[in-house]
């Protein structure tokens, strides 16, 4: 669904490059969490998936396509496949719980309609029957962030990206998010969640992506947010929490 | 569905900014103005050649009591040299440059000063005897005035030639001077308002950053994105130019047909209805700079 191939992204020339030479692929249906310190390159890694920035060398695909030969026009056809949810929810202050939604129907040209039809039923999703007439200060955080997640998957997208989606909430609220990302994973959607939540992570067992000065550390299926393997430099070899040793090599091997 | 929806968003940046949208039409309106009534000088000028050319005249004065011109030496013209001139006027040399001629005595003279001046308190201080007495020639060709100028001149009894184009001339070019500096002004006015178009695009486009954030992300196109922001300066500018129409048409219906052809009766004045022809350039010029100044000022401020 999502493949990089020896991608690096400078954003000032001289400067450490944000991604260097990163090599990964995520699978159709597939939930991976990005972890690494603050500047590590998991918000770049985002960025480039969106076609928000060109990755300086290497390619980029998503859902098969280069996005690098996405014509300018196109780029909207390639954000209506995915969904992106933030830690600041993003939510129109002066809407309430539906017209936020409806908001991401509208633009695209759904038919009122369809519109009245799919937002209940996505809203219902993310577990906010009944709250469509509130506005958004009038919601918890978890809240909003349920209605963000609404928004970013109400046009059904393949792909859902989140940045730090529990970086404002409490552990028990996290935890209510996380059950919402999982149903919509259940889905179908394959998704991507940048965090620093170690709980979660642990909590999870998913895969784990860590990034570090923009190169990816390690990659393991049904991780925990810390490597269990000691790192031995390049030749070291990909375990799961399960010791099963991993057929997926590090990019730069690849 | 989207074209109700951008027209809501139209609506409500229109509203949110408000003040900034009422300069826009504002400077719009007078810089529009100035550009239409550039045009309607222009409009009067050929209107007015139209007329008068068709109307203008040579005109030989004869000398009178009070000429101080030197062929006027010896006086009041006579009979004699009248008689004299208007033999010139029919001879072969002169002849087939001129269609015909009339003479006005001082008598006439002073009854068509009369008609002229009617409404003038100058009627009363002027006597017949101090109006010339004149030959009204009009010419086959206008542009060889200088050929009844070179003869007459020096006649005994003539105190000057006067060409009657050459004053309606010297009123056509200061109406093109007028027009030329309406045109400067309305230049710096739209110059003003295009900054302003460009200033209040940038203020929308701020204070919408969110909503247009969320609109690329989840993939609305160019045109959804961008053509609220667009129609908000082409609406406001064609509001502005559609003022400066009434204006116009206004100022045309009731100064020009109105008090100035009430007061000038025989210059003919251009009507209502041709300044009409005026408000659709207007409208078009307003739309299509603030067009063309959304469009370049959004390419750099709101990233698509």
């Amino acid at each position: 669904m999502i493949r990089f191939e020896n991608v690096t992204k400078v954003y000032e020339q001289n400067a450490r490059p944000a991604l260097d030479s990163v090599s990964l692929e995520i699978n159709r249906g597939e939930f991976t969490f990005l972890v690494g310190a603050s500047g590590s390159g998991k918000s770049t890694f985002l960025r480039l998936i969106l076609k928000e920035d060109k990755a300086s060398s290497g390619s980029v695909y998503v859902a098969g396509q280069n996005v690098a030969n996405i014509s300018s026009w196109r780029v909207p056809k390639l954000r209506r496949g995915i969904g992106v949810v933030f830690q600041d929810f993003r939510l129109l202050p002066q809407k309430n719980v539906f017209a936020n939604v409806a908001f991401a129907m509208q633009v695209i040209g759904k038919s009122r309609s369809i519109i009245r039809e799919t937002v209940p039923e996505v809203l219902k999703t993310v577990g906010l029957e009944g709250k469509e007439r509130r506005m958004p200060h009038e919601l918890s955080g978890g809240e909003q962030q349920r209605v963000a997640i609404a928004r970013a998957v109400v046009n059904r997208p393949g792909i859902l990206l989140a940045d730090e989606p529990t970086g404002n909430l409490d552990p028990i609220t996290s935890m209510g998010i996380m059950g919402v990302l999982d149903k919509i994973n259940q889905n179908g959607t394959t998704v991507v969640m940048a965090t620093h939540d170690d709980d979660i992570v642990n909590e999870m067992r998913r895969r784990v992506v860590e990034l570090k000065n923009g190169k990816v550390i390690r990659d393991e299926a049904k991780a925990l947010y810390t490597s269990m393997i000691p790192v031995v430099g390049e030749s070291r070899r990909l375990r799961d929490a399960s010791g099963e040793e991993l057929n997926r090599a590090q990019g730069a091997q690849l | 569905m989207r074209l109700l929806f951008i027209l809501g968003e139209i609506g409500g940046g229109l509203r949110r900014n408000l003040s900034m949208v009422i300069s826009v039409v504002l400077v719009t309106f007078v810089s529009l103005t100035f550009v239409g009534a550039a045009g309607m000088l222009q409009m009067q000028i050929n209107q007015m050649k139209g007329y008068w050319y068709d109307k203008v005249q040579v005109a030989v004065f004869l000398c009178n009591d009070g000429s101080t011109a030197v062929g006027c030496a010896s006086g009041s013209a006579t009979k004699e040299q009248q008689d004299n001139l208007q033999a010139m006027l029919e001879s072969p040399a002169i002849k087939p440059y001129i269609n015909d001629f009339q003479f006005e005595s001082q008598a006439e003279a002073y009854t068509h000063f009369k008609e002229q001046f009617s409404n003038s308190p100058i009627v009363d201080s002027v006597s017949e005897d101090q109006l010339p007495a004149s030959f009204r020639i009009n010419m086959k060709n206008p542009e060889k005035y200088e050929i009844i100028s070179e003869t007459f001149s020096s006649q005994p009894g003539v105190e000057t030639v006067s060409d009657q184009r050459q004053v309606l001339e010297r009123i056509f070019s200061w109406m093109n001077g007028a027009s030329v500096a309406a045109i400067g002004v309305a230049a710096v006015m739209i110059f003003c308002a295009v900054l302003l178009i460009t200033t209040t695009i940038r203020l929308s486009a701020f204070s919408r950053r969110r909503e247009t954030g969320i609109m690329r992300l989840v993939g609305a196109s160019k045109t959804v994105i961008q053509l609220p922001f667009i129609l908000e300066g082409v609406i406001a500018a064609v509001v502005g130019a559609l003022l400066a129409s009434v204006t116009l048409w206004l100022m045309a219906h009731f100064w020009l047909n109105g008090d100035l052809s009430r007061q000038f009766l025989n210059t003919p004045f251009i009507s209502s209805t041709q300044v009409l022809v005026i408000a659709p350039v207007l409208i078009a010029l307003g739309a299509g700079l603030a067009g063309i100044s959304s469009l370049l000022t959004l390419r750099r401020y709101l990233k698509v």
